[in-house]
């Protein structure tokens, strides 16, 4: 982690010697507080690029299917999400479109949340005053903050690099790889940096600085989406990630952006030490946000403040529902002609249907049912949050009556469960430039409410019995339905144990015919369940954490 | 309601959770009009008790009945009488205090704005910050000015001062007076004497789930021994001698001891006799009420029932 550390060191060591006392102890602490978080983040991301580097090579074995795969990967959604395809006849290139962006924006992401944990988040807590209290300079533990946070980029980039070399990818394009994923962390700290000196809470910083990421995002997204075959505008220089971009890995290898990268990352811890000498400690340059005095009628109503208290939750859901539904609508025809009907995994994929178009089309709409389904199971299980923070007493010590405050929770879930299945089917309809129509893909993917249902009655059952454990449990029920509906036949489970579990039992429109029997019983054990759950609920003891 | 039913009536209540005893035949009287308070260390079932009169826990035996009512199965219609603050106040942290002080308020039936306004002038409270940056203290404010606003029958409060600062503990009292000044019940927990002292009709005290003791605070009186330091300009142990001086504890020219409300009087013209050069009196904590009236030393046990039924 040190690597970093000379390069940060030299640009805000301006500062008079003994503001930055104790500067060894201070990382050698944050290490230690941190040094678990650290070890996931470098290796969950960099173990990514051997496990998508192998599928990959599975997925077009050889330079044939690569070459066709060149010819139609330059679609506007891939360039939109991804970035833009420059060297998809190759592996190298191949591994950058699956795997950079989101490496990039993971680590953009982590250098944010480290930076804000250890910095905002301590002086909102009082521990920075606790620390500054003792023999430690003003800027000591900040730097160290800043480092630290930077090292996992330097870490994370290093892995990346020695992970490429071992699977064989050219070196020159492998360390261009690992540099120019660790350069967008590196940026992000510096960026991260400033937000937690301008927001006085930690909820401001993250927000702040994940805002600034997905503003970044978007520019290089148009950028993208505008390029002329794989030049790009000059709308890409405009963003830190774009700069990542621009060093184009197993293509030009371009190494001087990587300098931009790193220059940001300085300047930004630098005005942020600055900034940190100027103002007292615990406020910001902006000062925490004030809200209405008053609740309306409507918040004060049990249905109001579940909507209120999901807010969030339902908008980025939505959000990611109508992404993923223009998406999946936008590449499903050009789906067709990149997979192979013989690969076992694009079997697996299309749940064993003849019809290419359909089978993907049916994959897109399983896709979009497991979207609500988390989605469901996340909003239903602010009820128990509510129950184990201790703010259920205060509304039950008031005239509600238990059914009706849990009701309030499962219709949000349910009802906003139902409208992503319909409007991310729909989306899939009408973005798949004819392949299917947005009423019938809507139909297909609503067929799926019933085994989201199932999945809100498992955890209204449990809430009922198990409370402590029942968001966990129901995790679990949810993961393995999923990963049994989409892997079964690669287990070699059969058709009827799939068939058997809540999102293996709905009928995979327009892939496979409408049947009306399996919803109607997944529709039964759902509410069955919650009839149990509720019950029970309403006979047990309120029991906070 | 016919004034002689009381507000609250608890007999033979009993709580437990897996093998922990939580409450063991505690007995419980508000009458209607009466300020009472409920008095016991931590962990010692009061936040249970009071649970239990609010629907959120089920009694394993013994009756409860609040407002005429069985506090279990008429939840919904009792609470639109009653007001609750509970001691350790959680909030909505991206809601701000006077939006949660609409909403529990408005669960309970309706909020009186004028009275709202004065309250929150009264505890210097802004509502407009949200709930996630408040203190302890300020939380607290946040319940009791929902509570407080209620025109509710009885207030049931639990621990309602712990986040207090004294200046506003003082308006605390004053508004709890003008409660009890329009005849409305009130059910105040606490573990410090002083404030029920201050503030209560009754007591009642409770140790380990059991009740120990109940009455008319003045009744009570044999509890309230003062607690007394002196340095004397001789060997304090003449104090010995002196009547009503009890628990002497006596070194060189220092001495503690304690004594009763009556002869508090005759005990200090004996001692200016002895031309003390230092005295301090403190009223006896709760602890040295129980060391001294129930038993000696509390089981270490005590608080472990509270733990698990998740008490103050």
């Amino acid at each position: 982690m040190s690597v970093a550390a000379p390069r940060l060191h030299a640009a805000a060591a301006r500062p008079a010697a003994g503001t930055l006392a104790g500067f060894g102890l201070s990382v050698r602490f944050i290490l230690r507080r941190n040094w678990l978080r650290l070890l996931i983040w470098a290796a969950v991301l960099a173990i990514m690029i051997p496990i998508v580097y192998t599928s990959q090579q599975e997925a077009f074995p050889t330079q044939a299917s690569r070459n066709a795969y060149a010819n139609v990967a330059n679609m506007p959604a891939i360039a939109a999400m991804t970035g833009l395809p420059y060297a998809a006849g190759s592996l190298g290139g191949i591994l950058v479109i699956k795997i950079w962006m989101t490496l990039a924006v993971a680590l953009g992401l982590a250098s944010v949340f480290l930076v804000t944990r250890n910095g905002r988040a301590d002086e909102e807590a009082g521990r920075t005053e606790l620390l500054r209290g003792s023999a430690l300079g003003r800027h000591a533990f900040s730097l160290a903050n800043y480092v630290v946070a930077g090292g996992l980029s330097v870490v994370t980039g290093l892995l990346i690099s020695l992970l490429a070399l071992s699977d064989g990818l050219p070196a020159a394009g492998s360390w261009v790889l690992g540099g120019s994923i660790a350069g967008v962390g590196l940026a992000f700290v510096g960026i991260a940096a400033l937000c937690g000196q301008v927001s006085s809470t930690s909820r401001g910083a993250n927000s702040l600085g994940v805002a600034v990421l997905a503003v970044f995002y978007l520019i290089r997204a148009m950028a993208d989406v505008n390029a002329h075959d794989t030049n790009v505008t000059a709308l890409s220089w405009l963003s830190p990630i774009g700069w990542g971009q621009n060093m184009r890995s197993y293509a030009q290898d371009t190494w001087w952006p990587f300098l931009a990268l790193l220059a940001l990352a300085a300047a930004g811890s630098a005005l942020a030490l600055r900034i940190e000498t100027r103002r007292d400690l615990g406020l910001g340059l902006l000062p925490a946000r004030r809200g209405p005095a008053r609740a309306t009628a409507f918040l004060s109503s049990p249905l109001g403040l579940s909507l209120r208290l999901q807010r969030a939750t339902l908008v980025s859901w939505l959000a990611g529902a109508v992404i993923a539904g223009l998406f999946f609508g936008s590449v499903a025809k050009a789906m067709t002609t990149v997979l192979d009907p013989s690969n076992t995994f694009a079997k697996a994929f299309l749940g064993g249907s003849h019809d290419m178009l359909n089978g993907i089309l049916g994959t897109f709409v399983l896709f979009n049912a497991m979207l609500a389904g988390a989605f469901a199971v996340q909003s239903l299980s602010g009820a128990r949050a509510e129950e184990s923070g201790g703010r259920l007493e205060s509304q039950l010590a008031g005239s509600l009556a238990r059914t009706r405050w849990l009701g309030a929770h499962a219709a949000v879930a349910a009802v906003g469960s139902a409208v992503m299945l319909l409007l991310g089917g729909w989306l899939t309809g009408v973005s798949s430039d004819g392949a299917a129509t947005g009423p019938a893909m809507a139909w297909a993917s609503f067929a799926y409410w019933p085994a989201v249902l199932l999945m809100l009655g498992v955890l209204l059952f449990l809430h009922g019995y198990l409370p402590r454990l029942s968001v966990s449990l129901t995790w679990a029920v949810y993961g393995l339905s999923v990963v049994v509906a989409m892997f079964g036949p690669l287990f070699s489970l059969s058709e009827n144990a799939i068939k058997a579990t809540p999102f293996g039992a709905v009928p995979r429109m327009p892939a496979e015919d409408f049947a009306f029997l399996p919803l109607l019983v997944l529709t039964a054990v759902a509410v069955v369940l919650a009839a149990f759950g509720i019950r029970r609920f309403t006979t047990r003891d309120i029991v906070p954490e | 309601m016919s004034p002689d039913i009381p507000a609250i009536e608890v007999s033979g209540l009993r709580k437990r959770f897996g093998q922990a005893t939580a409450l063991d035949g505690l007995d419980l009287r508000v009458d209607q009009g009466t300020v009472a308070g409920f008095l016991g260390p931590n962990g010692s079932g009061k936040s249970t008790t009071i649970r239990i009169l609010l629907g959120l826990l089920r009694s394993d035996g013994g009756s409860a009945t609040l407002l005429g009512g069985d506090p279990w199965r008429n939840a919904v219609e009792l609470h639109r009488r009653l007001a609750y603050v509970p001691g350790e106040v959680s909030l909505w942290p991206n809601l701000t205090g006077g939006q949660a002080i609409d909403i529990l308020s408005r669960l309970r039936g309706g909020v009186d704005n004028a009275k709202r306004d004065e309250l929150l002038e009264r505890f210097e409270l802004d509502p407009t910050k949200k709930a996630r940056s408040y203190s302890k203290g300020n939380r607290q404010k946040v319940a009791l000015v929902a509570g407080l606003a209620s025109n509710a029958e009885l207030l049931v409060l639990d621990e309602p001062t712990s986040g207090l600062d004294p200046l506003m503990e003082e308006v605390f009292t004053d508004c709890i007076r003008e409660v009890k000044s329009q005849g409305r019940s009130v059910l105040l927990s606490s573990h410090i004497f002083a404030e029920v002292e201050k503030l209560c009709d009754t007591v009642t005290i409770i140790r380990e789930g059991q009740t120990v003791e109940s009455g008319r605070l003045d009744e009570l009186r044999h509890l309230h021994r003062t607690t007394v330091s002196v340095v004397l300009d001789r060997d304090a142990s003449v104090l010995a001698s002196v009547p009503g001086v009890n628990d002497l504890v006596a070194e060189g020219l220092k001495a503690t001891f304690t004594v009763g409300e009556a002869e508090l009087g005759g005990v200090l013209a004996a001692l200016s006799a002895y031309s003390p050069r230092q005295l301090v009196s403190s009223p006896p904590s709760l602890e040295d009420l129980f060391l001294r009236h129930y038993g000696g030393v509390t089981k270490g046990a005590g608080a472990a029932p509270a733990q698990v039924a998740g008490a103050r």
